[in-house]
Formats: structure tokens, C-alpha cells, sequence
């Protein structure tokens, strides 16, 4: 982005002309619309009343406003504050747990005086390539671990991930010189003090980077419930929102049948809420990005580039 | 590393496939395996999985269920509700990883029955229904288990409720009144065009005809799979399987819907719109048609707060949709089969564990007010279960509403259903899968616009006959009508 640091009469050496500054801008601003419209749009219809939508329609400025889907919400019991709860919980430890593990094997295969390394690498960029399919995960994590309708079964699938293993592999071997690890012993120190003392300051913003990926992996995630979760106390947010969606699909695709149409329509909920309930599960996770953010552009670049 | 829904879910039916080969190939062992357990004293747990948004009191209302089965048939039950979205999806994976259950869900539209069967997720029952299932062979309609039959056998007990389907045009009452809309004589499409002219023109801010993209005019014939463009008309003689699409009566059908939606009787948006739900709430609309049940304009008018009245729009037809809307199956890998099969016909026959697992438990979720009648207390909130997929439902208590002679209505419109030529024969598409997905997609091209009237026929009914064509369509007839001759010479029809 050009910024106009230099008075005027000498151009920035970098800086493009001002047409293009200007079509550059236009076109990002553009761009930016259509992502950000949609949310927009999302939240305009929460607050839109209900008997008004379904004469009207969508509408961008509606004839009348409410707060009613919110109240429902908020009053229809303690599902909604539940799935938060399980969201929230489910995104800091498993965004903490898998950070930890990410960055200690990264680490450790990043090394070079690690004799299993290669070992340790292709086994876990074999995962990034072939994988146990579907039906056999579902038997490792509920059968054979007893996972079932357990919090874990929602953090421990997630937790290790080959590929941000290989960025911060990376990140590590370009940004932390070897001499760094080297000084560190003569001074006596063991290797977990040099992990911990010297290479997670240097790697911040590579592991915000990761941290960021997690927590977004994490927020998001909506099929490890669908497959282990039966206990309707421990559905996260994102899962009951794809309850609600895929039982619309079902009802459709069911509607000649009244018996199943009436039947599943009773459990939804309307129009505008169903919006509400989109911008309560997006509204916490935009606050995310701030947080991580000052590390984010600069630990992408970092991790990009390979020796 | 995001997989796209699809993706996830085409992986899924791929491995459930492949994985119940091998499960069915070792589903016979376990048959022997109750001796001495299933008394009273020692009852065996039965898991039951079942659609629906799970309730909070579903275990509670169990463990009182689980009290009267194990007196009566040495059984405990546990039941296990998937949500309706999810129900699909979820029961592939629980099937073919080996969950235990014994008891599943199964019907045309949500785990489906036929494939499933085939595939050798469930037991077939053919000789467990001899020996433990007497009751449910004197109390159902016996069209429904003739009906649900797969290549022979049957693989599931059908619930028995409403048996043939039946088409009828429902009208806004409060709208029809308002204009003096008369709907005596009403019954086919074109005969409807005067009612929506008058409404078009007093009332420009109402839909005359009310429908989404998954409307289809009806036509008398009975589809060899639902929605796709081949069909058998009702009252054959050869057992020709035909395109839809060419037949006289779709053609006239056709010319008549674009005559509607030309004249604007018909939503723009028809074709693409996935639901009703907001004209129904605001009221907006004059007539659209729907499948009926008996007594449905009652529980129409009291879901949408105002007066729905209907006329029929055509017989009432027993095919094979309509008999395996929801049905229960006993798992291929059920440890007690026999006591799965003894619980169905306690479930078809005896009222007082039928209306438990109905309505829950009495005193908590509902008060009894007479013999046979019932009313909802304020807990009943916490056990709201859908009627429909769990077993006879002529069993069921009454509600306040309901009237004395309720399921004697449904018995009257049970006999009045006649029999599709092909009810019970369930085509198998595993030679011509390849065109069927070709035919699909040619379809979701198509379809909705000629349905709904959006396009003019005349131009684009040949090009979608080419298309189909094309995409392998008279090769999945030919296909339908060899395994179609061959039921009729095995059925002697």
C-alpha cells in the first residue's frame, strides 16, 4: 500500500502513480464489499421482524426492525449459552494442546543433529497424503479410544496437524540459526530451557500463525460432533448450526410428506433467529484476528521461504 | 485442510459399502449368543436408533419403558435419536463401523430402506416374523408388509398409519371465501384456471398457486424411482416402463403450467424457491397441492392458524413410497434379534408401551382424560417425539382435538387405496449407476423450470428428452424393464 510519507514534490521511490493507486484501492475496496456484504446482509436480517420477512422477503433496509430473534434466543433456555461454553472451552484447550504439540515435534525435526528426523518427517507427511478414510477413524476415536460423547473426541482429532508441523519445521530451521541452540549449551543450559528460554520468543509469530490456524480449525469444526457427539450437552456451536441447516435440507427434500415435514419443522427455529445465531457464532472469533493479527503477515512470509 | 461436504459424504458411502460386505458377510454368528439371558430377572439391552431432535427426556422416559419390556419380554431399551439432517449421514457410519444396535429407522427418504437392505444392513425377518411377530402380522394392513418387500423378503416392519397417497388441492379457506371461490368440481389441473383468474385479478398481492421447485404436476402414472422421468401408468396392462417427459398427459400437464406461470399465477421464483414456508406463514396464497392423510385439513388449519380445506386431485394409490415412509429394521449385526423382533410386536400391538414411547411417561408429560384420549402437560416439552416413525400409530391415544372416530377414518382410507401395478418391485440400479448420475444431472437441469411452468415446453420439453436421451436414460429403462419383466413373470401378474 502506497502511503504518503515523503512531501509531495519528491515521489516515494516505491510508490505507484496515483491512477493506480486509486484503481488498485478501488478494486481492493470492491473486493472487500462482496466479502464483507454478505455478513452484513446476515446481520441486517436478524434484526429484521419476522411477520415483515415473510411478506416482504429479504430486504436490506426492512420496514421493520426487532430485537425478537435475539430474545428468542436468548430465552429458548440455555442451548444456545451451552454450545458456546462447549465451543469455547473446546477452542482454548485444543488451540493451547495442539500449539504444544505442533511446536515441540516441529521442533524436534527441525534440528539437525536429530538422528530420526527424516524418520519423524516422512511420517508425518505421509499423514498429509494418505489417510485412514472415514469408517475407520470413526472406530479408532469412539471404539478403540472410547472417545464417545467426550470433550477430547472434539480436541484430540484436530490437535495434530502434519501440515502446520511442516510450516513451523520451517519456520524454525530459517529463523533460528543453529549458533543460537549452540550458545545456549555452552551456557549450560539443557533443552528444554533452550526451547522454552530461547526459541519460543524468536518463533512468536510463527506460532501465532499456527495459533491462529487452530483456533479457526477449531471454532469451525462441526463434523467430529456430527460423528461422536450424541449428548446434546456437549453439541458446540457450529454443529447445532449445521443441525439446523441440514434438517432444512431434509424437511425439503421430504416436504411432499406431511407427516415428516410437520414433524421436523416443530424443531426449527425461525428465519431471523436462525440469522441471530450466524452472528452470535461468528462475532467472538472476528475478535480473534486483532489478537493474532500483529504476528500473522509477518509469520506467513517468514515460514513461506525455504533455505 | 478442508474436505468439501460432498467429498466427506461420497467417502463415507464408498467405505459403509465396502465395509458392509465384509460386516454382512459376518453378521451370522451372532445368533445364538442369548441363552439363559431375555427373562425378566435378566433382561437383555436392546439399542434403538431412531429419527428425530433429540429429546432431553428420552433416557428418563426409557428407563420407564425399560421397566414394563422387561416384564413383558425379558428386554431393556435404550433409544438413541439422530437429528433429522444428520440422520443419513450418521447411520452409514454407525452401520458400518460395527456400532452395536439392534433396532434402526429406515425409510424411502432417511436411511434409505432398499439400499440399505440390499446392501445387508438388516436381518431379513421373513422367518422372525413367523415365530415372534404373530401380532404385527394380525395388526397391520397386511399391504404394508406385502409392500415393503425386498427381492422377496422382508427386511423392516412398516409402520402402520396412513397407507396409499393421495394428491389433493388445499385452499386458503379465509382467501377463497373472501373472493367467493367455489371448490366444488375442482380435481384437475386445468380446471383450477378460473379460481386462480379471479384471484389474480381482485387480489394482485396474493399468490394464486403456491408451490417450490419440487413441485410436479400430477399424472397417473407411479415412478419406478421417485422424481426421475420414468414411469409405469397406473392402470396398465403391458407393464411398459415410459418417459414421463413424452407421455400425453405430462405434455398437456406441462402447457397448461407455463399457461399458469405465464399468466402469473404462479411465483417467479417458483423454480428455484426451496420451500412454501414463508407464503403459508403470511397467508398469502389462494391453493397449492400437497399430500393428504386423513384428517389432514385439521392438523393443517391448526399449524398455520387459519382454515385449509382440500379436494382430492387424484386416487388414492398404495405404492411403494407411501409403504415405506417409515419403517423399523432389525440391525444385521443384533445380538438378540429374536428379542428386537419380540419388542417390534409388543410395539405394533400393545397401546400401553406404544403411547409411553409416544407421549412418555403419564402424571410427568401427559394426563390421561378418558379411556383413549390424552392432553399434553407442560413437561411434554422435554418429550416431543414425531408420532410417525415410531410403529403403529393407531394405537396412539387421542388428542383434545382429535375426534372420536380418528383411526377408524385412516382404516376407511387405508381400504379405499389401490394398489400400485409395481408396488414392491424395487428397481436395482448397480448395472447403470454410471447413467443413473448422468440422468441426475440432467435433471437438476431441467426439471423444476418445465415443472413448475417456468419455461415453454414446447421448445424445451424435446431438448430435456434429448438430454436425458443422451445422457443414457433409455439405457436405464431398458435396463428398469428387464428387471421389471422379470418380477411380473416371478409375481405372475
Amino acid at each position: 500500500m502506497a502511503r504518503k510519507t515523503k512531501p509531495k514534490a519528491i515521489r516515494d521511490f516505491q510508490q505507484i502513480t496515483p491512477v493506480w493507486n486509486v484503481i488498485f484501492n478501488l478494486i481492493a475496496g470492491i473486493f472487500a464489499f462482496m466479502c464483507v456484504f454478505p455478513f452484513l446482509f446476515v446481520v441486517i436480517i436478524s434484526f429484521t421482524d419476522e411477520s415483515v420477512l415473510a411478506s416482504e422477503g429479504y430486504r436490506l433496509i426492512p420496514s421493520k426492525w426487532s430485537l425478537g430473534a435475539y430474545q428468542y434466543i436468548f430465552e429458548s433456555g440455555d442451548t444456545l449459552l451451552r454450545a458456546y461454553g462447549v465451543t469455547i472451552a473446546v477452542t482454548l484447550i485444543g488451540t493451547v494442546l495442539s500449539l504444544f504439540m505442533i511446536a515441540l515435534y516441529s521442533y524436534a525435526i527441525s534440528r539437525r543433529n536429530f538422528r530420526y528426523r527424516r524418520f519423524f518427517s516422512i511420517f508425518a507427511i505421509l499423514t498429509m497424503l494418505f489417510n485412514g478414510g472415514i469408517i475407520p477413524t470413526y472406530m479408532i476415536v469412539a471404539q478403540l479410544l472410547g472417545l464417545k460423547n467426550s470433550i477430547w473426541a472434539l480436541v484430540l482429532p484436530l490437535a495434530m496437524n502434519a501440515f502446520y508441523v511442516m510450516i513451523l519445521r520451517t519456520f524454525y530451521a530459517t529463523s533460528v540459526p543453529d549458533a543460537l541452540v549452540e550458545s545456549g549449551k555452552i551456557d549450560g543450559a539443557g533443552e528444554f530451557r533452550i526451547f522454552f528460554k530461547i526459541i519460543v520468543p524468536l518463533s512468536l509469530p510463527g506460532l501465532a500463525t499456527i495459533g491462529l490456524f487452530s483456533t479457526l480449525g477449531y471454532w469451525n469444526d462441526w463434523f467430529n460432533a456430527l460423528l461422536y457427539i450424541d449428548n446434546p450437552n456437549l453439541v458446540p456451536l457450529q454443529s447445532m448450526l449445521m443441525r439446523i441447516e441440514s434438517s432444512m435440507q431434509f424437511i425439503q427434500q421430504n416436504s411432499a410428506n406431511s407427516n415428516i415435514s410437520m414433524a421436523a419443522m416443530g424443531s426449527l427455529p425461525q428465519d431471523t433467529a436462525r440469522m441471530a445465531m450466524v452472528v452470535l457464532a461468528t462475532l467472538p472469533i472476528i475478535f480473534a484476528y486483532p489478537f493474532f493479527q500483529r504476528y500473522f503477515v509477518q509469520g506467513l512470509t517468514l515460514g513461506a521461504v525455504k533455505e | 485442510m478442508k474436505k468439501g461436504k460432498k467429498r466427506v459424504s461420497l467417502a463415507i458411502s464408498m467405505l459403509a459399502a465396502f465395509s458392509l460386505v465384509l460386516s454382512a458377510c459376518g453378521g451370522g454368528g451372532n445368533e445364538a449368543a442369548s441363552g439363559g439371558e431375555g427373562t425378566a430377572e435378566k433382561p437383555v439391552d436392546l439399542i434403538w436408533y431412531t429419527i428425530g431432535t433429540p429429546q432431553k427426556d428420552v433416557d428418563k422416559v426409557m428407563t420407564e419403558v425399560s421397566k414394563y419390556t422387561a416384564e413383558k419380554i425379558g428386554a431393556n431399551v435404550t433409544m438413541k435419536m439422530i437429528d433429522w439432517g444428520d440422520y443419513q449421514q450418521k447411520m452409514q457410519v454407525l452401520v458400518a463401523s460395527g456400532e452395536p444396535m439392534d433396532i434402526i429407522f429406515t425409510s424411502s427418504g432417511g436411511f434409505d430402506y432398499v439400499q440399505n437392505a440390499r446392501k445387508g444392513a438388516f436381518m431379513e425377518l421373513d422367518s422372525l416374523i413367523d415365530e415372534y411377530g404373530k401380532g404385527i402380522k394380525d395388526t397391520i394392513n397386511p399391504a404394508f408388509l406385502e409392500g415393503s418387500k425386498v427381492d422377496g423378503h422382508n427386511y423392516a416392519i412398516p409402520a402402520n398409519k396412513e397407507l396409499p397417497q393421495q394428491e389433493v388441492w388445499r385452499f386458503n379457506k379465509n382467501v377463497a371465501d373472501e373472493y367467493g371461490i367455489k371448490t366444488e368440481g375442482i380435481r384437475t389441473l386445468n380446471s383450477l384456471e378460473p379460481l386462480l383468474k379471479t384471484v389474480k385479478d381482485k387480489a394482485p398481492d396474493i399468490t394464486p398457486f403456491a408451490m417450490d421447485k419440487n413441485y410436479v404436476p400430477y399424472v397417473p402414472y407411479d415412478y419406478v424411482i421417485q422424481n426421475l422421468p420414468m414411469a409405469v401408468k397406473l392402470d396398465t396392462t403391458d407393464y411398459k416402463i415410459v418417459n414421463i417427459l413424452e407421455t400425453p398427459e405430462m405434455k398437456e400437464a406441462l402447457t397448461t403450467m407455463n399457461k399458469y406461470y405465464k399468466a402469473g399465477y404462479v411465483a417467479p421464483e417458483a423454480a428455484t424457491t426451496g420451500s412454501t414456508t414463508d407464503l403459508m406463514t403470511s397467508g398469502k396464497w389462494l391453493l397449492d397441492r400437497a399430500q393428504t392423510q386423513p384428517l389432514a385439513d385439521n392438523s393443517w388449519s391448526a399449524s398455520y392458524g387459519y382454515p385449509v380445506v382440500s379436494t382430492p386431485a387424484s386416487d388414492a394409490i398404495i405404492t411403494n413410497n407411501s409403504v415405506q415412509g417409515s419403517m423399523m429394521a432389525i440391525s444385521a449385526n443384533s445380538e438378540y434379534p429374536e428379542k428386537a423382533m419380540e419388542f417390534l410386536n409388543l410395539l405394533n400391538t400393545d397401546p400401553v408401551l406404544r403411547n409411553m414411547v409416544d407421549s412418555g411417561i403419564e402424571g410427568t408429560h401427559y394426563n390421561k382424560t378418558a379411556d383413549n384420549r390424552v392432553e399434553n402437560l407442560p413437561e411434554a416439552k422435554n418429550y416431543d417425539m414425531p408420532s410417525y416413525s415410531l410403529g403403529n400409530n393407531m394405537l396412539l391415544y387421542l388428542n383434545p382435538n382429535d375426534p372420536e372416530n380418528k383411526w377408524d377414518e385412516f382404516k376407511t382410507f387405508n381400504e379405499a387405496g389401490v394398489d400400485s401395478p409395481i408396488l414392491s418391485f424395487n428397481f436395482d440400479p448397480k448395472n447403470v449407476s454410471s447413467e443413473l448420475a448422468a440422468v441426475q444431472n440432467v435433471k437438476e437441469q431441467f426439471w423444476s423450470s418445465l415443472m413448475t411452468g417456468t419455461v415453454d415446453p414446447k421448445t424445451y420439453l424435446p431438448q430435456a428428452i434429448e438430454k436425458f436421451n443422451q445422457a443414457g436414460l433409455e439405457k436405464v429403462m431398458a435396463e428398469a424393464q428387464t428387471q421389471l419383466d422379470a418380477w411380473k413373470a416371478e409375481n405372475n401378474k
